[in-house]
């Protein structure tokens, strides 16, 4: 027995013995904390690395971006099963937290924002043996915020600027679009003067000082202000960035094999290496699900298609050689592809209906027969027939209309169509004319790039029940249009409630 | 603690037995002698004789007969016959005997009087494990509730907490139902919003009684509900604890007990349109909305529900072998538990092996309990019970023409994108093992008869193994052909529990004491890896290889995790002359799971309890003990992941960069953190009383509680302005408060050849938020409103005031300005209550307009028993809930594409009588989910349990070699009242803002079982 009680009492001493407190120290063994990080180069660079990485997610670049700005503008619609995905694009916004029309676009906007909030506030401490390579990853998060501010105001317009790393505690106050498109242009000058004309091989893909420019402009044209719009498009077109630029073939615009070509401007990375969903964790997808989404029935989701006013479009006019404008081609899969051109959609001859039509850009139905979630061509974000087309807007609205005429035939000319004053000699110098002109011109050029939106929102297509009725000819759905009210997509309900700062957008 | 436990109960009995074998002849004998010393009056005496029995007819020896207020006694001899004088025939004799109910009996003049004894209901006797310790029932002075092992394992249920329900008051159980399932438990309300399990203490190890453990395995089962009952675990215990203390072994020869059952469990079904019905609805919603009907295949008329629903069923053995001698018991019980789902594909299987031993020698014991089992669910994929509504009966279950070969929508002929569950059952395989090893080894040293002390070393460790199989092939429209893919992760689960006790126990006199002061050390470590391989080789004789050896695009990962706690924690118990009972405690623990500064607590409690019948100035012949009782303690939770506190960095994203398209790495915060995470703390108090009635035949219990835990832990909603993702941060941000009120009754009559018992619990809780978060005052999730003053999650909707009959009624319809509220509406619309008046409907119209919570739940338990036949009912009823029908917001819907509710008459100018409007196809606005009109009643009372049961005769049992043996059949879940119109009314709902939501959840079944039990 005594035994016993020895061997139990050195057992208790034992176990006591190892029961300290510093048992309860425990370190996540996982990953860095925040506190391990932002301390050298590498960390930099991988912080503002993860700010590209946001292109990948659901709710903007890799899918439903493309719902509103594609679909829900005149180029497309959706005859979607799923009705409230369709009832989305056509301005029925019912329930406002709906999480792909709505929620998911707004929390990733903010996600990537938050991003670049972190690297602007924490790389500025970090020493660096180049101070040139510091200051080019500031540039880049602040070009990164202003992209997605830029949507933001395109899409909702009163958002909050959120410029600091968030707290959980943070409700930020509301803003005006107009103090929306402030910070834009602030961030894209600051960016401007430090991104490189170019980057080097292995960076390409990053914003040069023309994508800066070039969002700049574009931020500038939506609030109608023309001059600095065009002195912002100077250094593309006629200024110092001019040597870069320059159009291609046309359909290379829209396929992997060439991708970072002199017309890109800004492009998303897309990859197909990561076969994995969406999101944060190891090996998450690169690629887009675009292409699943916009895909013919039977071959992908079939959520979104193209209105086939716009085939009717491309064959009022011929190219210079008779022939139809192969843009069209290259644009659309419409019933007479292939009598026209001789392709086929996806490997089949058409099987849907005589009057529909899908978006082809991004597709890979130039290479294969279906479509899957890891797409991995770029996304043309901006291009410079793009930038030519705006800067001949800017000059017409500033009424040097005559002046405009070039950077319309540079384009034109490429897709071997006609001087735009040789096919349509009645426009002349009227800028009323010319503007129209340009509206058709930049369908034929970029439709289904994801700039009808704004386009619209521009013109000011949408102000009056009489542009909304004109525009309801092409596309019906703007029949639900709501002057004053649908020009905006709502807050999402659950952040105007949850947020006492927050007032809903008018209207809803 | 088992062993304390068994002492006492030894103890008791011990003395028992003595008082009756050896004490009390002699005490009579005495007595007897002194009768005849006391030189009393020659006298004309009457002579009473009679015979003492107990219950079954025995005959009680040495039971003492008085006659009452004389010093004229006698006692009972060996056949129990008895004989008294009183001077007169007349007067009352008292018959007693410890451990029976004391009986008296008026003479009036009667010769005979035979007597029958009940037992004493040892109710108030039974000793309840609280934690490190035991105590007798009586003398409890915390809320807890005693459920006996039968109670539990009469039911068939996979987990302990199932065969909870309606046991006891205070406690709420929902779920089930699908195999390997386990449901979810609440202790007195929603005491945070994490809605975590309580803690489970198995044999004094912590863990939780997931479907790996056993119920058949149990003893007995205490759930401890008050703060003071639960305060010993401290910080672990705020949900509330369970004690479950499982067989041992008894002094004899080798006992073998085997209880066997076989079940058959079918799942309720929804009345669905077939193809008749259901094309002439869907061409209606299709003309009304002017859009080209779809080519409906009307050849084809599939019930999806007889496709993906089957009859189930459960096989549930357990035989045990037990035995022992005067110093060591063993018990070694071996079980095996199969389930085959109501849902195709789905399935479960336990295989478990308890062993428990235990040893004296002298002042020194050990003994250990350990549990291994191997469980293995066949999991399901996608939901079928939404999955079966969604689907069209025109779609054929199997098309050959689709990838993978099953029918699913089709843009022509069926534009739905529903999923064939029968497809995604054959296309998606989720296998989830674990082999798990549970159990303690403790040893107990008595230096002194009232001090001792306790080593309990505890060790559980899960291995787990999941595996992932997606085969080629679709199960719905337009999805993309994704390649076969394997994923495959193993993991590790491992407690490590030292504990240190001493106990004091000492009686001086009415002074009794007990004390006990500990310290207890856990660890938790937890660690997974995973790969995943997509392409997988494809096996020529069917199917694939599905290891990871094969196939290519390999991906793996892995993670670990670890937490520790240290306690120390004091009890004190005193109890005055049974009449003032004080418990003290006191315990103080660390967590690592909380940051520097914030990783300790104390959490005290205090309560007592006076027996007012023991009380001289008590009298009352009808009451036998009346208890009052109060509580107020304090309690604490660490409901966070592990490492919470600090913000980490995300390394996991990957970009493409460069003309190369190279892979480079990126590395941010994506979720927020509050680095200031502390102790959630729970106060309750509790004021009680217990009180047994009429020879205690007839026992009542009531509580009433108020629980307030302030810095509730929980992700709450964060802007999403913060750009967080990946979770709520969580934050020590609400307060909330529980009120409730709890009484149950028991009446048992045991005397009489037809015994009969019935047992009622009653609860009434009420919960509120009395403070938020972020300094907000309210939180919106889905369509539910919490606001601070206001129960959790209240139903905050549109309301529906009819629909429009005519265009007049439109056109009337405005608001106090004269607008036209709903221009667009067309006859048969629903009709919106602009309650903002603001002339349109927006989501300003929203109002509160119910609560989720019930009013009170009901468990009723009645049971009667003649000779050796048994019939047993448990009803359980849940009153004043609102709930939200959402597979009815599926089915009633013609804005898109599903199935439709058998019967539904939508609105049409010939058929304006009816609440369902028109059918209109392609527009939510009738159907849309954020209106009262999918909310519901949700109350119901239900017959969970029934059984007949057989007690074969031992007479009969005896000649085939058998101790007992008995058979039962039984049912569940067979009768349910309710206005309900879903599958279930008592469904769970994981999102503890959307309780009332039936998002579809797997129903309770229908079963009915075979059961046998004997033992040898």
């Amino acid at each position: 027995m005594k035994k016993i009680i020895i061997i139990m009492l050195a057992l208790t001493t034992a176990v006591l013995y190892s029961c300290k407190k510093d048992l309860l120290d425990q370190k996540n063994p996982n990953t860095l904390t925040k506190q391990q990080f932002w301390k050298t180069e590498d960390d930099a660079q991988n912080g503002v690395n993860s700010i590209y990485a946001m292109f990948y997610q659901n709710g903007v670049w890799n899918r439903w971006i493309y719902f509103r700005l594609d679909l829900t503008s005149d180029e497309g619609f959706s005859n979607s099963p799923w009705i409230e995905l369709g009832d989305w694009t056509r301005f029925q916004y019912v329930n406002y937290n709906f999480w792909e029309g709505n929620v998911n676009t707004w929390r990733d906007t903010y996600k990537a924002v938050f991003r670049c909030n972190q690297v602007l506030a924490n790389v500025p401490n970090i020493q660096f043996a180049d101070a040139v390579k510091k200051e080019k990853i500031l540039a880049q998060a602040k070009f990164l915020r202003a992209f997605y501010y830029f949507y933001a105001a395109v899409l909702w317009e009163n958002v909050p600027l959120v410029l600091q790393p968030s707290e959980p505690a943070d409700l930020p106050q509301q803003n005006t679009v107009t103090e929306v498109f402030a910070q834009v242009v602030k961030d894209l000058n600051e960016a401007a003067a430090v991104l490189p004309d170019q980057w080097d091989n292995a960076n390409v893909g990053r914003p040069t000082k023309g994508a800066a420019m070039a969002l700049l402009g574009k931020t500038y044209m939506q609030q109608r202000k023309w001059a600095e719009a065009k002195t912002a498009f100077d250094y593309l077109v006629t200024g110092a960035g001019k040597g870069y630029y320059d159009l291609v073939d046309y359909k290379e615009n829209f396929r992997a094999t060439q991708e970072n070509n002199k017309e890109s401007v800004f492009e998303i990375q897309f990859s197909d290496a990561n076969k994995t969903p969406e999101g944060d964790a190891p090996n998450s997808n690169m690629g887009s699900n675009r292409s699943q989404f916009f895909a013919p029935r039977s071959i992908g989701w079939s959520d979104g298609q193209a209105r086939y006013w716009m085939v009717s479009e491309f064959k009022k006019e011929k190219t210079r050689d008779g022939k139809i404008d192969s843009r069209l081609r290259y644009s659309l899969f419409y019933p007479g592809l292939e009598a026209d051109f001789g392709d086929k959609t996806y490997g089949r001859s058409w099987q849907w209906n005589a009057d529909e039509a899908w978006f082809k850009k991004y597709s890979r139905d130039y290479y294969r027969n279906d479509e899957d979630y890891y797409n991995q061509v770029n996304n043309r974000v901006i291009r410079y027939a793009d930038v030519l087309l705006m800067y001949a807007e800017a000059l017409n609205e500033l009424g040097q209309t005559s002046d405009a005429y070039p950077y319309v035939n540079r384009v034109r000319n490429r897709a071997n169509m006609a001087d735009l004053a040789t096919a349509y000699p009645a426009i002349g110098n009227n800028k009323d004319l010319f503007r129209e002109r340009l509206k058709t011109e930049r369908m034929l050029e970029l439709c289904g790039e994801s700039v009808r939106w704004a386009d619209l929102k521009r013109w000011g297509d949408l102000d009056t029940q009489q542009g909304v009725d004109k525009v309801a000819q092409r596309d019906p759905d703007f029949k639900n249009f709501i002057v004053g009210k649908s020009i905006r997509l709502p807050l999402p309900q659950l952040e105007v409630e949850n947020n006492k700062n927050l007032k809903q957008n008018p209207g809803y | 603690m088992k062993n304390y436990l068994l002492q006492r109960q030894e103890a008791v009995a011990g003395i028992g037995i003595l008082f009756r074998r050896k004490l009390l002849p002699v005490l009579g004998f005495t007595l007897l002698l002194l009768f005849f010393c006391v030189p009393g009056k020659a006298q004309n005496t009457t002579t009473i004789t009679g015979k003492v029995m107990d219950q079954n007819g025995n005959p009680l020896p040495g039971a003492i007969v008085k006659l009452k207020n004389t010093t004229i006694g006698t006692m009972t001899g060996a056949e129990g016959n008895y004989s008294i004088q009183p001077l007169e025939p007349k007067g009352t004799l008292v018959f007693s005997m410890i451990g029976y109910t004391t009986q008296e009996i008026d003479i009036s003049g009667r010769k005979t009087i035979d007597v029958k004894l009940t037992e004493e209901s040892n109710a108030l006797n039974e000793i309840v494990v609280v934690g490190y310790g035991t105590q007798l029932k009586k003398d409890l002075t915390g809320a807890i509730s005693v459920v006996k092992a039968s109670d539990v394992q009469k039911k068939q249920a996979t987990t302990v907490a199932e065969a909870l329900q309606g046991q006891a008051s205070g406690i709420k159980v929902r779920g089930g139902g699908q195999p390997g399932s386990e449901a979810q438990i609440q202790i007195r309300g929603l005491k945070n919003l994490m809605d975590s399990n309580p803690l489970y203490v198995i044999d004094g190890l912590i863990t939780s009684a997931n479907r790996d453990f056993n119920p058949n395995d149990i003893e007995s089962i205490q759930i401890l509900k008050d703060a003071s009952a639960a305060a010993i675990y401290g910080s672990r215990a705020a949900s509330g604890v369970i004690i479950i203390t499982t067989k041992k072994g008894k002094e004899g020869p080798l006992q073998i007990d085997f209880s066997g059952k076989t079940s058959v469990q079918t799942i309720p079904r929804y009345k669905l349109a077939g193809t008749e019905e259901f094309s002439k609805l869907n061409f209606m919603a299709y003309d009304n909305a002017n859009v080209t009907r779809q080519k409906l295949d009307l050849s084809t008329n599939t019930d999806w529900q007889d496709a993906a629903f089957r009859t189930g069923n459960v096989q549930d053995y357990t035989a045990s072998f037990s035995g022992g001698g005067k110093s060591s018991s063993f018990l070694v019980s071996a079980g095996y538990f199969g389930n085959k789902g109501t849902v195709i594909s789905t399935g479960f299987d336990r295989y478990s092996l308890r062993v428990n031993t235990q040893g004296t020698k002298g002042i020194f014991s050990i003994g250990e309990n350990l549990a291994i089992t191997n469980s293995k669910r066949d999991e399901m994929s996608g939901n079928p019970i939404i999955d079966v509504i969604r689907l069209l009966p025109t779609i054929p279950v199997y098309n050959p023409a689709n990838p993978g070969g099953y029918g699913y929508g089709d843009e022509a002929k069926a534009r739905t994108f529903g999923t064939n569950p029968v497809a995604i059952a054959d296309l998606e395989d989720r296998t989830n093992e674990n082999q798990r090893i549970r159990g303690n080894v403790w040893a107990e040293l008595k230096f002194l008869p009232e001090l001792k002390y306790r080593l309990n070393l505890g060790y559980e460790s899960s291995n787990d193994h999941y595996t992932y199989l997606r085969k080629r092939g679709n199960w719905t429209l337009n999805q993309p052909l994704d390649p076969a893919i394997a994923n495959e992760n193993r993991a590790n689960f491992s407690t490590k529990l030292i504990e240190h006790t001493l106990t004091f126990n000492k009686e001086l006199g009415k002074h009794t004491l007990n004390v006990i002061a500990g310290q207890s050390y856990q660890r938790d470590d937890y660690a997974q890896i995973w790969g995943t391989k997509r392409n997988l080789l494809v096996n020529p004789d069917g199917g694939y290889y599905n290891v990871l050896d094969q196939g290519n695009e390999g991906q793996l990962g892995g993670f670990k995790n670890r937490s520790d706690i240290i306690s120390y924690f004091g009890r004190l118990e005193y109890n005055y002359a049974d009449k003032y009972l004080v418990n003290g405690v006191m315990r103080r623990d660390g967590n690592s799971r909380f940051g520097p500064g914030y990783k300790w607590s104390n959490f005290p409690s205090v309560s007592a309890a006076w027996r007012i019948s023991k009380e001289d100035f008590f009298k009352s012949s009808w009451i036998n003990d009346l208890k009052l009782r109060a509580s107020y303690g304090t309690l604490g939770s660490s409901n966070t992941d592990y490492y919470d506190y600090i913000g980490v960095i995300n390394t996991f994203s990957t970009i493409a960069m460069g003309t190369d398209q190279h892979i480079e790495p990126g590395a941010i915060q994506v979720k927020l953190a509050n680095d200031n995470l502390h102790w959630e703390r729970l106060t309750q108090q509790n004021y009680g009383f217990d009180v047994s009635f009429l020879n205690n035949k007839l026992s009542v219990s009531s509580d009433y509680f108020i629980a307030t835990t302030k810095d509730v832990l929980f992700g709450f909603p964060i802007a999403l302005t913060t750009g967080n993702d990946g979770g709520n941060p969580r934050v020590n941000g609400v307060t909330l408060q529980n009120k409730g009120f709890e009484f149950s009754a028991a009446y048992r009559e045991d005397s009489t050849p037809f015994k009969y018992s019935a047992t009622a619990n009653l609860t009434l809780l009420r919960n509120k938020v009395l403070d938020f978060g972020y300094n907000r005052n309210n939180t919106y999730v889905g369509n539910t409103i919490t606001e601070v003053g206001q129960p959790i999650g209240m139903w905050y909707v549109l309301q529906t005031d009819g629909l429009f009959q005519n265009l007049d009624e439109v056109n009337n319809y405005k608001n106090a300005a004269g607008k036209v509220i709903q221009p667009g509406a067309k006859p048969g619309d629903i009709r919106f209550k602009d309650n903002d008046g603001d002339g349109q409907i927006t989501n300003s119209d929203k109002v509160v307009v119910g609560s989720p919570w019930p009013k009170y739940e009901l468990g009723l338990n009645l049971s009667g028993s003649y000779k050796g036949f048994e019939l047993n009912m448990d009803w359980f009823g849940s009153f004043g809930a609102k709930v939200f029908n959402g597979p009815r917001s599926v089915m009633d819907r013609f804005d898109d594409n599903s199935n439709y509710r058998a019967g539904i008459q939508p609105w049409t100018p010939e058929n304006p009588n009816t609440n369902v409007p028109r059918a209109y196809y392609g527009s939510t606005l009738n159907s849309r989910g954020d209106s009262d009109r999918w909310l519901e009643n949700g109350s119901f009372f239900r017959l969970k349990y029934i059984s007949l049961s057989y007690k074969v005769p031992e007479s009969v049992v005896k000649k085939i070699g058998f101790q007992n043996a008995r058979v039962t059949l039984s049912g569940q879940n067979l009768i349910t009242f309710t206005k309900y119109t879903g599958l279930d009314p008592e469904f769970s709902n994981g999102s503890v803002f959307e309780k009332g939501y039936d998002f579809g959840a797997f129903p309770n079944l229908r079963m009915y079982s075979l059961g046998l039990q004997f033992g040898f």
